[in-house]
């Protein structure tokens, strides 16, 4: 029955014909993104591996389970109808009616683009695991947990079923680290369990405050952040909920956990907490606080510009300072983070847009810079930044990987940042023009912070002291070069890549032009009314 | 196709060439046919009166349904542009390019990683044939950070040297700054106008509802700082000279030489924003470069180090006419600000010449102190004559462009003249340093081994007399004419005597100096050298000390007190936990009677009228 639902030929009504539309829909197709990985990581956990004879099948199994989910994605993506501002792919069953929770999943845009980066990471993430050696069932069953986890806070539209799935996701992580991390894992497991339980307990605290301000009508998104809430309770909410993303974007000062975790987890832990884990905190203020609550998002657009620019500021300058290599990895994921917030902060439809768009390219310039220093540093066999040194020569590949993550951060064109960053900047100046500024400071810093690292790690003078490198394995490279290529990609063609001399795209419909779907209705309480015409010079 | 040719070159570089030879040939071919396809482009625009425009989108989104019509989408366009300006423009600097990779192939033998530094070179053509041809300034921005990031990579080019690796830092991170600032600029003057393409913005600059003069002074302000750093304007020019002499001589003078063409044609066009905002705003900038022209000139002076003493005379100079483009748009509405550029299209070529030449010399004499140097007039013909011409057509450059647009009796007109003494002094130091006296070095050192270099020495050549014959241009009416297509009368011939003989009298006054005594006079710069290297020195040490360690040591402590604070926390809610324990073991009625004596201990001092 499900396999014939599956199966079952649907064409959806496009204006502009895209390939892939019509090949098939399904009532189940975000189910399937949550609950495959799960299935899949049972399946795992119950086959026998005596004295670990099957390793590699396993692993084999959980790269074709991501390879898999990201099929189903790029046709679900290529058949998402951007023109439609409603939520597309519903699913709704009632589950505890008598609280009003629903299971009810959905995407609009912003949510696409989540997914699409949580399937892009998700594969990164296998890839990069590939070298685990040590109790392999076990990491591959959280792993995929993980991933599955962090794709039902993606799709979840009960905000009930969404803090499940949020604080569900921190278990896998935190047992990821505390089981296969580096000598300082149990800090780091226990620092991630500390904030993100924190943030998952004051998350929960504001979405039960709506549901009693709302008169315990029901959890739905759309029940629980309707228009008409008073002023002093959106608020009230929208800080409660800036507070819960802060733990777990990371935003100064609740980043105390992303040193540890992203210092001591392995690359492939990493990928997942810096690349989409992490996005699911200006996620969370996207769907709540500034597509729900616009007169919090006014009232709060100061403050969540203060929080963009000390993010992105401190983790300039703590890159600059820090002798360990894993260390300034982790200082410098928090970059983007502080670019999407300042779009939010900009509250005016392009900051919006742009804020959309570098939830996915941020997304996959932190897990490439933290991915990038774990892998060169296990390479290299040291983290200090005092013995490693002029490793360009002999590791090629790492050094060109380390500079298109530097110039991902900075927004150099031909990369997908480069487009977010634009539309942000352009947007926060109209509104948050002291706090676009302090944020170009930021950056300024974070492109000094770079030129020390790359001078220091890359292009000095080798270090005859130095243990014996070895440039990156091929699934290193292969992970390294997805999350690279992924920014490549949408920065040569964000309009997706068209037949020559016409409009009519090939398989790439363009991720800016799925990702319109839903933000302007988001972007319509932000909206400036027309100024009066200029009088006659 | 001006655009797909480079690009075109540097994928096939990057992906299939791998020896030397093969590397610089593949640059050169390519940069020979981007050459002959912007002559053909030129030969076109001879047959109409408009210029070619082509347009691609690079992407486009709607944003919103309601409120300002020019807010409601967001595109960015390849709004390709291409006059008479953008041709000639492209020209000096293919040409630039080519004599380069000429000279590269020849001295840039030892030089590592040849394949990747040719691959740049040609990325570096792509990015400056965008940056030129572009009227969208955010795909401009694109253009332009694309060739800061390639000209970070050239300039960082000699992995696994330290001072190469330190001072190329600078080269990221200050023009980044100033790069930031361009794009700040773009996105304030978006902010207020809803355009960034400079044919819909400009008619609109007085017109766009909303507009204030302050939105247009900050606007101007970030574009003119974002601009003056690719110019290389004193102070925003170390990223050329902290790297003048870590970084391949190539990179150098490319570098130099191709950021001011590009520059001086950018900001030729976004001058009219500048204009719109105030006088104030216009005056303040034409102050920055006359101060600049100065100070640059001045400062080259300073030491001995040859190719740094290059870059500043050419930054001078570049100021000079930076300072002329703006004059022209205040006094005379544009009509002679393409003298500027006119001039910078002169000083482009000159400069890489004497760099290329005095990198050839100081390579021969493998020395890079003006006071070692000697003799070359004589064992270096070829490298010294282009010395002097480079020097020369520096310090003439700005003559022709001065004689257009700037009254000699005014105080612009004063400082300027003295700028055009110090620029032709700077010059011809290089000249006199290194082509005469007696080559002194150190004892193991064969002085006739000193010669040319075959192959290499026309390079230097054919670039200063390119430069010459663009600085004479520049002083012919046609010439302007040709470039902005708009009519320019005639200056008179006594203005041009009389810049002309500015310059002269700076050829002469460093002369006489050197004539009667060269190692006078080098000594004293070398003197005066350590001391700005010391005053320099403690500067930064005093910045270091007071303003970077601290601020850097409180994000390193905050970064060290957060775990303190979370392991605090942490021990706080276990020693939490387990006197919960504790109390679920203990005896109820003893812990009821204590914790009500705490309550009421508490009330007590809490409320009010109860205790006090």
């Amino acid at each position: 029955m499900i396999l014939l639902t599956f199966v079952a030929a649907t064409p959806s009504p496009t204006p502009t014909a895209s390939p892939g539309a019509g090949i098939f829909s399904s009532p189940i197709l975000l189910s399937l993104l949550i609950w495959v990985p799960v299935l899949m990581a049972v399946a795992i956990a119950s086959m026998p591996n005596p004295r670990g004879r099957y390793d590699t099948l396993m692993k084999q199994i959980a790269f074709f389970t991501t390879l898999g989910l990201v099929f189903i994605l790029f046709v679900a993506y290529n058949q998402f109808e951007n023109f439609l501002p409603t939520m597309q792919y519903e699913e709704r069953l009632d589950w505890l009616p008598a609280i009003g929770v629903k299971y009810h999943l959905g995407i609009d845009g912003p949510g696409l683009v989540m997914l699409v980066l949580s399937g892009l990471i998700g594969v990164a993430s296998v890839l990069a695991s590939l070298g685990v050696r040590e109790r392999v069932r076990a990491y591959f069953c959280l792993l995929l947990l993980a991933e599955a986890s962090v794709n039902g806070a993606i799709v979840s539209r009960d905000m009930f079923v969404l803090i499940l799935f949020w604080g569900a996701s921190t278990i896998p992580l935190a047992l990821l680290i505390l089981g296969w991390g580096g000598p300082r894992r149990s800090a780091a497991a226990w620092r991630l369990l500390g904030y993100w339980g924190f943030g998952t307990g004051v998350l929960a605290i504001g979405v039960f405050a709506l549901y009693a301000a709302t008169g315990a009508q029901g959890f739905d998104i759309e029940t629980l952040l309707k228009p008409g809430l008073s002023p002093r309770i959106q608020l009230a909410v929208s800080i409660v909920i800036i507070i819960a993303a802060a733990t777990r974007l990371p935003l100064f000062p609740l980043h105390g956990w992303i040193r540890d975790v992203l210092a001591e987890a392995p690359p492939g832990v990493v990928v997942v907490v810096a690349g989409a884990a992490s996005r699911l905190g200006a996620f969370l203020i996207l769907r709540t606080v500034i597509a729900a609550e616009p007169a919090a998002g006014h009232l709060l657009s100061p403050l969540l510009a203060v929080l963009a620019a000390l993010t992105v500021g401190y983790a300039a300058l703590a890159a600059l300072r820090t002798v360990d290599i894993r260390h300034a990895g982790a200082y410098l994921a928090m970059v983007p983070g502080g670019i999407t917030i300042l779009g939010f902060a900009a509250v005016s439809p392009l900051g919006i847009a742009g804020s959309v768009l570098s939830l996915f390219t941020g997304g996959l310039s932190a897990a490439l810079v933290a991915g990038v220093c774990a892998t060169l540093s296990d390479r290299a066999q040291s983290r200090s930044l005092l013995v490693l040194s002029g490793l360009a020569p002999r590791m090629p590949n790492l050094a060109w990987l380390f500079t298109i993550a530097a110039l991902a951060l900075l927004g150099i064109p031909i990369l997908a940042s480069f487009p977010a960053e634009l539309m942000t900047f352009f947007g926060a100046f109209k509104n948050q023009p002291i706090g676009a500024f302090a944020v170009a400071g930021g950056l300024a810093l974070t492109a000094i912070s770079l030129a020390v690292l790359l001078r220091r790690v890359l292009f000095g003078a080798p270090n005859p002291e130095a243990p014996g490198v070895s440039d990156s394995s091929l699934s290193e490279t292969w992970y390294l070069g997805l999350l690279a290529g992924g920014l490549l990609w949408v920065g040569l063609f964000p309009g997706g890549p068209k037949i020559p001399g016409t409009e009519v795209p090939l398989f790439d419909p363009g991720l800016i032009n799925q990702m319109t779907a839903g933000i302007s209705d988001i972007a319509s309480p932000y909206v400036a009314p027309t100024p009066a015409p200029a009088p006659a010079p | 196709m001006l655009l797909i040719a480079p690009l075109a070159t540097f994928l096939l570089a990057l992906s299939s060439v791998r020896t030397r030879r093969s590397a610089s040939a593949m640059a050169m071919f390519g940069t020979v046919v981007t050459l002959l396809l912007t002559l053909l482009v030129a030969w076109g625009l001879t047959r109409r009166s408009t210029p070619f425009i082509a347009t691609y989108q690079y992407f486009s989104m709607s944003v919103a349904f309601s409120g300002a019509s020019n807010f409601q989408t967001f595109g960015i366009q390849l709004a390709l542009h291409a006059d008479h300006l953008t041709v000639v423009a492209l020209l000096a600097i293919e040409i630039c390019m080519i004599a380069t990779i000429g000279w590269h192939q020849v001295m840039g033998r030892t030089e590592p990683g040849a394949a990747r530094f040719h691959a740049f070179i040609t990325a570096l053509l792509f990015a400056f044939a965008g940056i030129l041809m572009s009227y969208d300034l955010a795909a401009l921005f694109g253009f332009w950070a694309i060739a800061g990031a390639v000209t970070y990579l050239m300039l960082a080019h000699r992995w696994g040297l330290d001072a190469a690796a330190s001072r190329a830092r600078i080269a990221l991170a200050l023009p980044f700054v100033t790069d930031l600032s361009l794009l700040c600029g773009i996105a304030w003057i978006y902010a207020r106008y809803g355009t960034q393409t400079l044919n819909t913005l400009l008619p609109i600059l007085h017109t766009n509802p909303g507009w204030t003069v302050r939105s247009l002074v900050v606007g101007s302000v970030l574009l003119m700082i974002g601009v003056a750093g690719r110019l290389a304007l004193w102070p925003l020019n170390w990223w050329i000279t902290q790297t003048a002499v870590t970084a391949p001589p190539s990179a150098s003078a490319i570098a130099q030489s191709t950021w001011s063409v590009a520059a001086i044609v950018v900001l030729y066009r976004v001058m009219p924003v500048v204009v719109a905002s105030n006088q104030q705003t216009l005056r303040g900038c034409i102050s920055a470069c006359l101060v600049a022209a100065i100070a640059a000139p001045l400062l080259s002076l300073f030491g001995n180090e040859p190719r740094r003493a290059i870059a500043l005379a050419g930054s001078g100079a570049v100021a000079v006419a930076a300072a002329v483009l703006m004059n022209g748009f205040q006094v005379q509405s544009s009509t002679f600000a393409i003298a500027g550029v006119a001039a910078v299209l002169a000083i482009a070529p000159a400069v890489a010449a004497g760099m290329l030449a005095i990198a050839s010399i100081a390579s021969a004499m493998r020395t890079d102190d003006l006071a070692e140097m000697g003799d070359a007039w004589r064992r270096m013909r070829a490298s010294s004559g282009a010395l002097l011409a480079a020097a020369i057509v520096i310090g003439l450059a700005v003559s022709g462009a001065l004689a257009f647009g700037v009254r000699s009796r005014s105080f612009l007109g004063f400082a300027l003249g003295d700028a055009v003494v110090l620029i032709a002094v700077a010059g011809l130091r290089l000249f006199l340093a290194a082509s005469f006296g007696p080559l002194r070095r150190r004892r193991a050192f064969e002085p006739d081994r000193v010669r040319e270099t075959p192959g290499a020495l026309g390079w230097p050549y054919w670039l200063a007399l390119m430069s010459a014959a663009l600085v004479v241009a520049s002083m012919v009416t046609g010439w302007l004419n040709f470039l902005d297509g708009q009519k320019h009368p005639a200056p008179s011939a006594g203005a041009i005597v009389v810049w002309v003989l500015a310059a002269i009298i700076g050829f002469a006054a460093c002369t006489v100096a050197f004539a009667l005594s060269k190692d006078g006079v080098l000594a004293a710069s070398a003197t005066a050298g350590v001391w700005l290297g010391r005053g320099t020195a403690a500067v930064y040490g005093v910045i270091e000390r007071f303003l970077i360690e601290p601020t850097t040591d409180i994000a390193r402590r905050f970064g060290d007190w957060v775990p303190v604070g979370d392991s605090a926390v942490g021990r706080l809610t276990g020693l939490s936990g387990q006197l919960a324990l504790a109390a679920a073991r203990a005896p109820a009625l003893p812990l009821v009677i204590v914790l009500a004596v705490v309550l009421a201990l508490v009330f007590a001092l809490v409320a009010p009228g109860v205790a006090r």
